[in-house]
């Protein structure tokens, strides 16, 4: 009987809500299975035999490099700044965010730009010094260029996790390593590294997807990865069973991340709140110590975000008179306006998913939270194309209901850019989703419970309490998706309606086409809009830790 | 009798062992019962089990003559008056206490729900605190809030878990005997459980002692204050 | 509380309308959207009289690979002459591609425009383009420079030609492409990596020349006399030159044009540097290609398509276009740049650019028998 009226509470709006839109979710992914259990044909075996050996080399060694420095460096510095004083470093604990405001690709182009033989560093030599270089040294269009700017446009990841996580830490556990005469390095190494195990593996696990799924980097830089084999499988070899394939085993890879990460993370999470935890108060450094501190976080800052934008700023001041016409203006409202209601929507349906996983504990809905994730470990090319076939389908269907009662069609889905926004929920809704999520699960509930038994109705409780309550963390999930939207390129490119030009796609097609320094407007209202969010976004984690 | 437990069973899903079994109780109008048990005797479950956020394997509970669990039949907990303390209270952060306490009543002109608010700020003697927020009160006033909140919309039945635990000792005992004038002055029902003898003395009609998810004794609390139960109880010895 | 859940239900559907409302407002600089125009259409439709007003202009839905700022001012020009409107998707010439492919008989594109021959060959072979009959276009484009069957047709030229260092290469060393195989030019050779279709083609060129056994040999000694592994765009290559790695590029001319016209400083000194030199004059010609148009199949505007193909290749418009990356007009009555007409006339290859499309496979092929990255 239990099962019964279990089965009957689970149905209703939230549960059939939660569903339609999962099922969207998965369509790519279906596809992506079917294709990845076909027969393989002739460019399958070519690809398995020369290509697949290489392309998941680069991808493995992209990962784990990055991966180690981003770790190096992002728990060094939010080691640094949560337990020490020195100065500047409250402009640091924001200012060394901003680098996640430079797309990578736009970071490669600008460091190609500055690097190369007529970039500034080159020519101020050779103009005013008389001193040519040796060209190998400054060529960063390899596997380990890219690498660099992976880490230096992708540190903050980890830098945010783990600081949120040590300033989540009772202070206790550092007063006592100090007490017990552990020196800094110690510390750090003994005290600091073993329990930031969970928050590390967390950041990994963000940085190592967005390498995997990485498109503008690797296809400037000419590094063959996965996502450029798809690319070339599907629009160079125009086959699509493969492209597929590869995009299957991408997925396996990707998923066996996941759950290496919930693994090694076990049962603890990256971060936590209670009200009773004393915050950490820095230490003051000594005088020597203390510039080392600065200068080490200057040097950061200046590498991942100053240079990159000092030179984007001087090219965009020579080339902005052609480039900032009435037309420019167009993609600013275009990119803002399709990331501001991809990412509501997104929000909406987070929001949704979230409170119905939350109040159903049963597996199904524990099903449904973890597919949710899909769409991240499906490279955007296989999404763009799913999409697209999906969309050509319905749109063929409607075509022949309005032809039978001899109408014209009102709307063709394809060409308006809601195909393109149905392509942006299924990406980015697991980001959305977990910063929901986890503002969910940081209120408990109790509050909802306690709604209940005062009489008012589950959705009533959901407006009434559920969402008021977990708002920040609503509009962090906001914000990050915006981002991520704003940044955006394979599912723009391949999805753009007609006359839909973004910020993105023309900062990248100018930087592909050789034309570096026509892309800096483009990119610098990129990493203006996102810096600004990067603040806000700051600033609501601020008062969250606060409370 | 005016609630009827009746061999209330209940079990985690993934648990072999029901964690309460042959659970009948029957209360009469007004009447204020302490379950008393240590952690883990599934006694909070029991009030989950009773405002309805969990769902039992068997048996049935009604509440003045209206069926709201039984084997065909599942009131959902919005539907069954049924108010609840929490531990840690739970008022909404977001909200001031005005609003807290109005939350839960609906289907009353504006006239009415002001009314029904100036009494029960009046009745747990918070009427300056009005238009404060949760977190700029003390402990002591954050549990008169939730007490005046579950009151409000004035339920057939009113859960209290461990609803002192928070609070320092001297205000444990202060608010204890206001609470059970309180609850006698509105005739409510009530049923609290708890861990602390001292509490269940102070304030109930009638004490149930939990062992292993089923009824282990009954008492009055004149007899458990007049043995020497909590020596016995500590040491586990049966009476 | 069920009213609150109303109130969201009304929210996501305005939101909805406001997307598609927003989505045509977006573009009221620009042009109309497509579903815009079409529903525009459907209501005028009822209104017999405004009918063959509207049949006049109407749209021309366009897939494209090139991006220049003066293509804009083209199409706004072209909209002005006869009222027809030109709404575009730009992306990667290959993906552009797919998609048409994907969406096939529901496809909104009525024009493809891409560079490479070999890129509009095998649009073609995928059997995604229409003949189309021109007498205007016919006459202004050359016959080598468009398909066999008027699939396609070449809308700007641009010569592969070698760019050699003004300090280092006196350019009477320099002859031909086969000529840079020869022992003199050992780790002295710049190109970028045999992925991309302008090397494909210029083999592809080669085989139809020479024979499968020479430009194979092309290949390898091209290979063996590389100053570097092949990295970066054509870009590089000349710039690569000017920095010393090595004294000759293979590029194409329209890069050299860019940079001598960039706003940047650096790049027109790298210009100033170096020299374009015309291969195989003497013999068979430089290898040029094209950017070309094509109707796709499955196009719903024909006619207008049509219309801006004559378009684009009338003298006026050739000029235009061209000029807008540097390079040549195919157009014979239209005038080069000044700079291009500064490096003089050539001589080209004489080949049906068809071929580029035929020989691309095997070109590919070669590039990794002789492990040409």
């Amino acid at each position: 009987m239990r099962l019964i009226q279990q089965v009957k509470q689970q149905i209703n709006i939230w549960a059939i809500l939660s569903s339609m839109f999962i099922l969207v979710i998965l369509l790519p992914a279906m596809l992506v299975g079917k294709h990845f259990f076909a027969k393989p044909n002739e460019n399958w075996l070519h690809i398995k035999e020369y290509l697949l050996l290489d392309i998941l080399s680069n991808t493995l060694v992209l990962m784990a490099m990055t991966g180690i420095l981003t770790t190096a460096i992002g728990v060094s510095l939010a080691w640094l700044i949560t337990v020490y004083q020195f100065p500047l470093r409250n402009f640091f604990k924001w200012a060394l965010i901003l680098p996640l405001a430079i797309p990578p690709f736009i970071g490669a182009y600008t460091y190609h730009g500055i690097l190369n033989y007529t970039g500034v560093i080159q020519s101020t030599l050779r103009n005013q010094f008389d001193v040519q270089v040796e060209q190998k040294y400054f060529d960063i269009m390899n596997i380990g260029g890219a690498i660099f700017i992976f880490t230096i446009f992708l540190y903050p990841y980890m830098y945010v996790i783990t600081k949120s996580f040590l300033e989540n830490q009772s202070s206790s556990i550092i007063e006592n390593a100090r007490i017990l005469g552990g020196n800094s390095i110690e510390i750090f190494f003994r005290i600091i590294l073993p329990i930031s195990r969970a928050a590390i593996i967390g950041g990994v696990s963000i940085i190592a997807l967005e390498v995997i799924n990485d498109y503008g980097v690797v296809k400037y830089f000419g590094i063959q990865t996965f996502i450029t084999a798809i690319f070339q499988t599907w629009a160079g070899m125009s086959d699509l069973d493969s492209a597929f394939k590869l995009a299957g085993t991408l997925m396996v890879v990707v998923i066996l991340l996941l759950l290496f990460e919930k693994f090694a993370r076990g049962r603890k999470r990256y971060s936590y709140s209670t009200s009773k935890i004393r915050p950490i108060i820095p230490k003051k450094l000594t005088k020597s110590k203390a510039m080392l501190a600065s200068g080490y976080c200057a040097v950061i800052f200046c590498l991942a975000f100053l240079i990159p934008f000092a030179q984007l700023f001087l090219w965009m001041v020579m080339t902005y008179d052609k480039i900032v016409t009435v037309e420019f203006f167009g993609l600013i409202k275009n990119s803002f306006f399709v990331a501001a209601i991809s990412a509501v929507i997104i929000v909406i349906v987070g929001v949704i998913i979230a409170n119905y996983t939350r109040i159903y504990q049963g597996i199904y809905a524990k099903v449904i939270s973890k597919v949710t994730v899909i769409g991240y470990s499906i490279p955007g090319a296989v999404i763009a194309i799913s999409v697209l076939s999906i969309f050509v389908a319905l749109d063929n269907y409607l075509l022949s209901v309005f032809n039978y009662f001899q109408m014209d069609p009102l709307i063709i889905f394809r060409t308006s850019i809601i195909m393109l926004i149905t392509a942006y929920v299924i990406r980015f809704l697991t980001v959305g989703y977990n910063s929901i999520e986890s503002g969910f699960e940081k209120i408990g509930n109790s509050f909802t419970e306690a709604s209940k038994t005062l009489g008012v109705s589950t959705i009533g409780t959901f407006f009434k309490v559920d969402v008021p309550m977990v708002k920040g963390a609503i509009f962090g999930g906001f914000i990050l998706v915006f981002i991520d939207i704003l940044k955006e390129l394979p599912l723009t490119m391949l999805l753009q309606p007609f006359n839909f030009f973004t910020l993105a796609t023309r900062a990248f097609r100018y930087a592909n086409d050789e034309m570096v320094s026509e892309a800096a407007s483009a990119s610098l209202i990129i990493i203006f809009i996102s810096g600004i969010c990067i603040y806000f976004f700051h600033k609501i984690s601020e008062k969250g830790s606060e409370k | 009798m005016f609630v009827m437990i009746e061999n209330l069973k209940y079990q985690y899903n993934k648990s072999t062992k029901a964690i309460i079994q042959n659970f009948s109780l029957k209360i009469k109008k007004g009447e204020i019962i302490s379950i008393l048990g240590e952690s883990g005797s599934g006694k909070s479950t029991i009030l989950r089990l009773l405002a309805g956020l969990e769902t039992p394997n068997s048996g049935s509970i009604s509440i003045n003559d209206n069926v709201i669990v039984n084997h065909h039949h599942f009131l959902p907990p919005e539907k069954r008056e049924v108010g609840i303390v929490f531990q840690d209270y739970a008022l909404f952060p977001h909200m001031t206490v005005e609003r807290n306490i109005k939350y839960g009543l609906r289907k009353m002109s504006r006239i009415q729900k002001q009314q029904r608010l100036d009494e029960m700020l009046q009745l747990v003697r918070l009427e300056d605190y009005k238009n404060r927020y949760p977190y700029e009160l003390s402990g002591g006033q954050q549990q008169r809030v939730a007490l005046a909140r579950a009151l409000a919309p004035a339920p057939s039945l009113l859960l209290f878990d461990e609803p002192f635990s928070n609070l320092d000792a001297h205000l444990q005992i202060k608010i204890r005997n206001e609470l059970r004038e309180i609850l006698k002055h509105t005739n409510t029902t009530s049923i609290f459980v708890t861990h602390d003898q001292t509490d269940a003395v102070a304030l109930a009609d009638r004490i149930i002692l939990l062992e292993n998810g089923s009824i282990g004794n009954e008492l009055k609390p004149s007899e458990l204050a007049s043995t020497n139960y909590m020596l016995q109880y500590r040491t586990g010895l049966r009476i | 509380m069920n009213k609150n859940f109303f109130g969201m239900v009304i929210v996501l559907v305005i939101s909805l309308f406001a997307l598609v409302g927003c989505n045509t407002s977006s573009e009221d600089a620009a042009a109309e959207e497509p579903e815009a125009t079409s529903s525009e259409e459907t209501s005028s439709s009822n209104e017999n009289e405004t009918e063959a007003e509207e049949e006049k202009s109407g749209v021309v839905n366009l897939y494209t690979s090139r991006h220049y700022d003066t293509d804009t001012a083209l199409y706004e020009q072209f909209t002005e002459q006869t009222g027809i409107e030109v709404n575009v998707v730009q992306g990667d010439g290959d993906e552009l591609m797919e998609r048409l492919d994907l969406e096939a008989e529901a496809t909104e594109a009525d024009l493809f425009i891409t560079a490479d021959a070999g890129n509009l060959a095998r649009l073609k072979e995928k059997g995604l383009t229409q003949a189309v009959e021109s007498e205007t276009i016919l006459n202004n484009i050359p016959e080598k420079l468009r398909d066999v069957d008027n699939e396609w047709f070449g809308v700007t030229k641009r010569g592969r030609v070698i760019v050699y260092s003004l300090d280092r290469v006196d350019p009477s060393e320099l002859s031909t492409y086969e000529a840079l195989t020869e022992p003199q030019w050992k780790d002295r050779v710049l190109i970028r990596s045999s992925e991309n279709i302008y090397n494909q083609s210029l083999l592809g060129s080669l085989i139809e020349l020479n024979g499968e056994e020479a430009a194979k040999e092309w290949a390898q000694g091209i290979v063996n006399n590389m100053a570097r592994d092949p990295q970066g765009g054509d870009t590089d290559q000349i710039k690569a030159v000017v920095a010393g790695e090595g004294d000759v590029a293979i590029a194409n001319t329209y890069y050299v044009g860019r940079l001598a016209n960039s706003e940047d400083p650096e790049d027109v000194k790298i210009a100033e540097q170096v020299g374009v030199f015309f291969p195989n004059q003497e013999t068979t010609g430089t290898h040029v290609n094209i950017s070309g148009v094509a109707v796709t199949k499955h196009a719903k505007n024909v006619d207008n398509a049509v219309a801006f193909i004559e378009f684009l290749s009338s003298v006026e418009a050739q000029e235009a276009f061209a000029e807008g990356n540097n390079e040549y007009p195919v157009n014979p009555e239209a005038k080069a740049s000044e700079l291009l007409n500064s490096w003089g006339e050539f001589k080209e290859q004489d080949i049906d650019l068809t071929i580029l499309g035929t020989n691309n496979t095997r070109a590919i092929q070669i590039f990794n028998e002789v492990g040409w990255k």
